[in-house]
């Protein structure tokens, strides 16, 4: 028989507010939580706007030692991850290690952290040849992504599969994806699966100026993430890090835990098209949905709400509302379809994992989360974009979709408990 | 036994670029011979740090292996991996009209430790030392560590489900193991492997910190795992692409099954925690031979992970016996990463490539300036071994704590 | 520094920020042709258009970055820089 993976725990680092309760809080008020950059002097950027989490590490239970070691991304997967264990309920010391898996994901890891030292050991960009002595002495796991995995697994004692997952922004979706197969294919029985990331720094602020992928409304940073609505003009960088705890369902119920929802199906398909473009047809995002519905056992008609990636790029939002009805067809224009980017902005490579988190949170509470800031509609983006307003519905199986640098594609649905036939 | 599964996972190409060869050819000649190719670091902006000795790739010609595009484009670990997917690609008997016939049916996945950290040390320059507005448009796909994966998806048009696994050294296993699960799940053929390009100077600033880093400046005494001289590893750059296809695909295409990736397991102890990755490497060749239906006595050859860190090799060569039982201290082990250093995630490709080499030709690569073993191993030492092999066990583990092992299983496995 | 940016100038900002081999004589010939024809991608043309500003500090009309062709996008900087002499 297939094994079943549920989600039994939630933890999570948003913009606008620490903790499950006040990220929800934020998403069901229609609040957005974009700001002027105040992590350091943003002039010259052509986009000085960010969503930015108002973190003390310290408040959450970190150790100076573990402060000093941890990059700021690390960080947040750590306070993440102490809420999601909690919350699982899980008696981690009465499993057994080698059966509990980690999958994180991270799109820049310790970007902020290297650059940080860059300046440092190149007297401020003066020299190709840098000076090793002026090096901090944690930059080492700064330099490699993987030490994401590293760091919860050695905190929460998993000896299981462990393993970062880096694929641009969708690493947060392909993370919970990778780890309900772990899971489901037997490689493990609990997985602690999501994403971190902290990419507001100047370098990564300035590689997507160059791009003019983020938003230039800097006179009006708390309406400047528009998805789906006309006037969109890029996406609001964010930050921030969520992990969920995933775990065989017979696992979970055989010491009576509480299940959020099902993991039911995971695809990814590449768009082998361009590394930042996405085709108007969105060929692939539909055939990673209608591969996730197979996995799910599900007709698109299931589908009773859509978490969108609207990160408010043009490109992006119309390529995505093509996605979504080539693969529910008529059932698109029913079915309502949110960013929660208007409000938490755009966090890489953790906004994915954040996004099933708010999916997670959607089937539990049956309210579906709004678009903020959607006011003018664009004749190539006609489905229903929750405008402003949390809405009450019925909620059985959602879906979270994802688009990556890359040309990564990812879809997860996600369902309330039922009886499947097998 | 457990029955062998219905879409099994086969190599049927190889594409290497590494410091001892930019051809798979060339790797395997120079891989058996025991060509040492370590050597004092010569890349611009290195030679005053210290860390000495490093193995780099000399003969490597952008131009003539990928579009003169990318060369502004995309970074250094790049290049290498679109020539390397060139040649696995190529090797495997997959032109350009075989893929497109249906491109959902090839996907791609590479394991990524290191990123564009050349590319990303330009553009940090040009920020800090000019300003922002000098970043170009270039560092948002170069730097980050999904780039390569996304460039040969782009590059060969394959559309199939495309990955990127950051699990350190063990990660380059790791990633062939996804390939086969996704070939298992229903994908035709993955492009699947790793290559690193870690020695630009920042990156190597960064790496610094690591303890197990070799500092010795002699490049014949820099990295030698398992004997009391033991200081450290080298760093390298390069590694492989390997095409992972379905058994029944490539008997359709009558395409020669090279080895089968039969069995895959990756566990955690910590990083730099070495005494307790004994354990830990243990319990992954375990259940890699478990999966793979297979005995501890039909392993014919180890390639060792090999780290040169005293407690590490220790560490390893008590879990080969432990996992392994009596036949651990019988069967030949290898490390011919000796000649060329260690590039992170690519380090265990290497290996792999050299796994399938060494069965096909029936000969078991040596391990350069190894003698006088401390472990209770039979190490290839000075020259390369003639053996018949049918099962190679390949293991890695990386400096953040993840350990991995991988069975290999020469040709195809309805054959034997 | 010249305030019109000619074929030639075009070719060698292609070479630099996108790593774009072509003969100036060629790309005159073929002015109307798409970019990418050339092999030039809008993030080539994005680095193109910094490149000129930062060159010129004054900023290039928005349109520059999403023009199609060669004879295009130099109408479109040129009368900017003309504009701005």
């Amino acid at each position: 028989m297939r094994r079943r993976v549920a989600v039994t725990g939630i933890g999570i680092v948003a913009p606008g507010g620490i903790g499950v309760p006040a990220f929800w809080d934020l998403l069901t008020s229609g609040r957005t939580a974009t700001r002027g950059i105040t992590f350091f002097d943003p002039s010259g950027l052509r986009s000085q706007i960010a969503a930015e989490c108002d973190f003390d590490p310290a408040a959450h239970g970190l150790d100076a030692e573990e402060i000093a070691r941890s990059d700021r991304y690390l960080q947040f997967a750590l306070v993440a991850g102490d809420e999601a264990i909690r919350d699982s309920g899980l008696d981690l010391a009465g499993e057994n290690p080698w059966r509990v898996g980690v999958s994180l994901g991270t799109a820049v890891g310790g970007t902020t952290r290297l650059e940080h030292d860059y300046v440092l050991v190149s007297d401020r960009g003066q020299h190709w040849d840098v000076d090793h002595r002026k090096a901090e002495p944690h930059l080492h796991r700064a330099f490699t992504p993987s030490t994401l995995a590293s760091a919860v697994a050695e905190r929460f004692e998993a000896r299981g599969p462990v393993q970062t997952v880096s694929t641009g922004c969708t690493s947060g979706l392909d993370a919970v994806g990778y780890a309900f197969h772990t899971i489901e294919e037997g490689r493990a029985d609990v997985c602690i699966a999501g994403a971190s990331d902290s990419p507001i720094s100047p370098i990564t602020m300035a590689c997507f100026d160059a791009i003019k992928a983020t938003s230039p409304s800097n006179d009006d940073p708390a309406h400047a993430s528009r998805p789906f609505d006309a006037r969109r003009n890029g996406f609001v960088m964010g930050e921030g890090g969520a992990v969920l705890v995933l775990e065989e369902l017979e696992h979970a119920r055989a010491r009576d835990a509480h299940v959020y929802c099902e993991i039911g199906g995971y695809a990814t398909f590449g768009n082998a098209y361009h590394m930042t473009g996405l085709t108007r047809e969105g060929l692939e995002m539909a055939r990673a949905i209608e591969d996730a519905l197979g996995q799910a056992r599900l007709d698109a008609t299931a589908i009773d709400y859509v978490n969108a990636h609207g990160s408010g790029t043009q490109q992006n939002d119309r390529h995505e509302t093509a996605a979504v009805k080539r693969a529910l067809g008529a059932h698109a224009y029913d079915t309502p379809m949110s960013s929660i980017k208007s409000m938490v902005g755009h966090s890489l490579g953790a906004i994915g994992a954040i996004e099933v988190v708010a999916c997670a949170l959607a089937l539990a509470r049956q309210v579906v989360p709004p678009t903020a800031n959607y006011e003018t509609p664009d004749p190539e983006c006609d489905l229903d974009y929750v405008p402003r307003v949390a809405r009450e519905r019925r909620l059985r199986s959602v879906l979270s979709v994802g688009s990556g640098f890359g040309g990564f594609q990812s879809a997860v649905i996600m369902t309330l408990p039922r009886e499947r036939t097998e | 036994m457990s029955a062998p599964h219905p879409r099994r996972a086969a190599v049927t190409g190889i594409g290497v670029v590494a410091p001892n060869g930019n051809s798979t050819e060339a790797f395997w000649k120079a891989t058996s011979e025991g060509v040492v190719v370590l050597d004092r670091i010569t890349r611009e902006g290195c030679e005053h740090l210290p860390l000495r000795v490093a193995g780099q790739i000399r003969d490597f010609d952008p131009p003539a292996a990928i579009e003169e595009r990318y060369l502004v484009q995309t970074d250094r670990f790049t290049h290498f991996a679109m020539a390397a997917a060139d040649l696995a690609l190529e090797d495997a008997g997959l032109s350009r009209s075989d893929t497109d016939a249906d491109p959902f049916s090839v996907g791609v996945v590479t394991a990524a430790g290191s990123g564009g950290g050349e590319f990303g040390q330009r553009e940090l320059q040009q920020l800090w030392g000019k300003g922002s507005r000098f970043v170009g448009p270039y560092q948002s796909i170069a730097w980050f560590y999904a780039a390569s994966t996304g460039q040969i998806s782009i590059r060969r048009g394959l559309k199939g489900p495309c990955g990127v696994v950051a699990s350190d050294e063990a990660g380059g296993l790791d990633a062939l193991a996804h390939a086969a699960r996704a070939v298992r799940r229903g994908t035709d053929v993955m492009v699947a492997g790793a290559t690193e390009a870690p020695l630009a100077p920042y990156s190597m600033v960064c790496q610094l910190g690591y303890e197990e880093l070799s500092t010795v400046a002699e490049p014949d005494r820099a990295y030698r795992p398992f004997t009391t001289a033991a200081c450290g590893f080298v760093p390298a750059e390069g590694g492989a692409m390997v095409v992972v296809e379905a058994e029944t695909s490539a008997r359709e295409r009558g395409v020669p099954v090279r080895a089968t990736l039969a069995g895959h397991a990756a566990t955690f102890t910590g990083a730099s925690r070495w005494e307790q990755s004994r354990e830990g490497l243990a319990q992954a060749i375990r259940v890699a031979l478990d999966e793979a239906g297979c005995a501890p006595e039909e392993i014919d050859v180890v390639f060792a992970d090999a780290l040169g860190v005293p407690e590490a090799d220790r560490a390893e060569a008590l879990a080969i016996a432990d996992a392994l039982g009596p036949h651990g201290t019988r069967v030949p082990v290898t490390a011919p990463k000796t000649a060329v250093g260690r590039a992170c995630g690519a380090a265990p490709l290497l290996d792999v490539a050299a796994a399938v080499l060494a069965m096909e030709h029936g000969v078991i690569p040596p391990t350069p300036n190894v003698f006088d073993i401390c472990h209770d191993l039979d190490l290839v030492t000075a020259r390369a071994r003639a053996t018949e092999m049918r099962t190679a066990l390949v293991l890695s583990r990386g400096l953040m704590g993840s350990n991995a092992a991988l069975v290999l299983r020469r040709g195809a496995a309805d054959a034997s | 520094m010249s305030d019109r940016i000619t074929v030639e100038e075009l070719a060698e900002l292609m070479k630099k920020a996108a790593g774009i081999t072509v003969a100036p004589e060629e790309l005159r010939q073929q002015q109307e042709s798409g970019f990418d024809a050339f092999g030039l991608d809008s993030l080539g043309l994005l680095g193109i258009v910094g490149e000129l500003e930062n060159r010129y500090g004054t900023p290039m009309p928005p349109d520059a970055e999403k023009s199609k062709s060669p004879r295009q996008f130099l109408a479109l900087v040129n009368s900017a820089l003309l504009a701005g002499a």
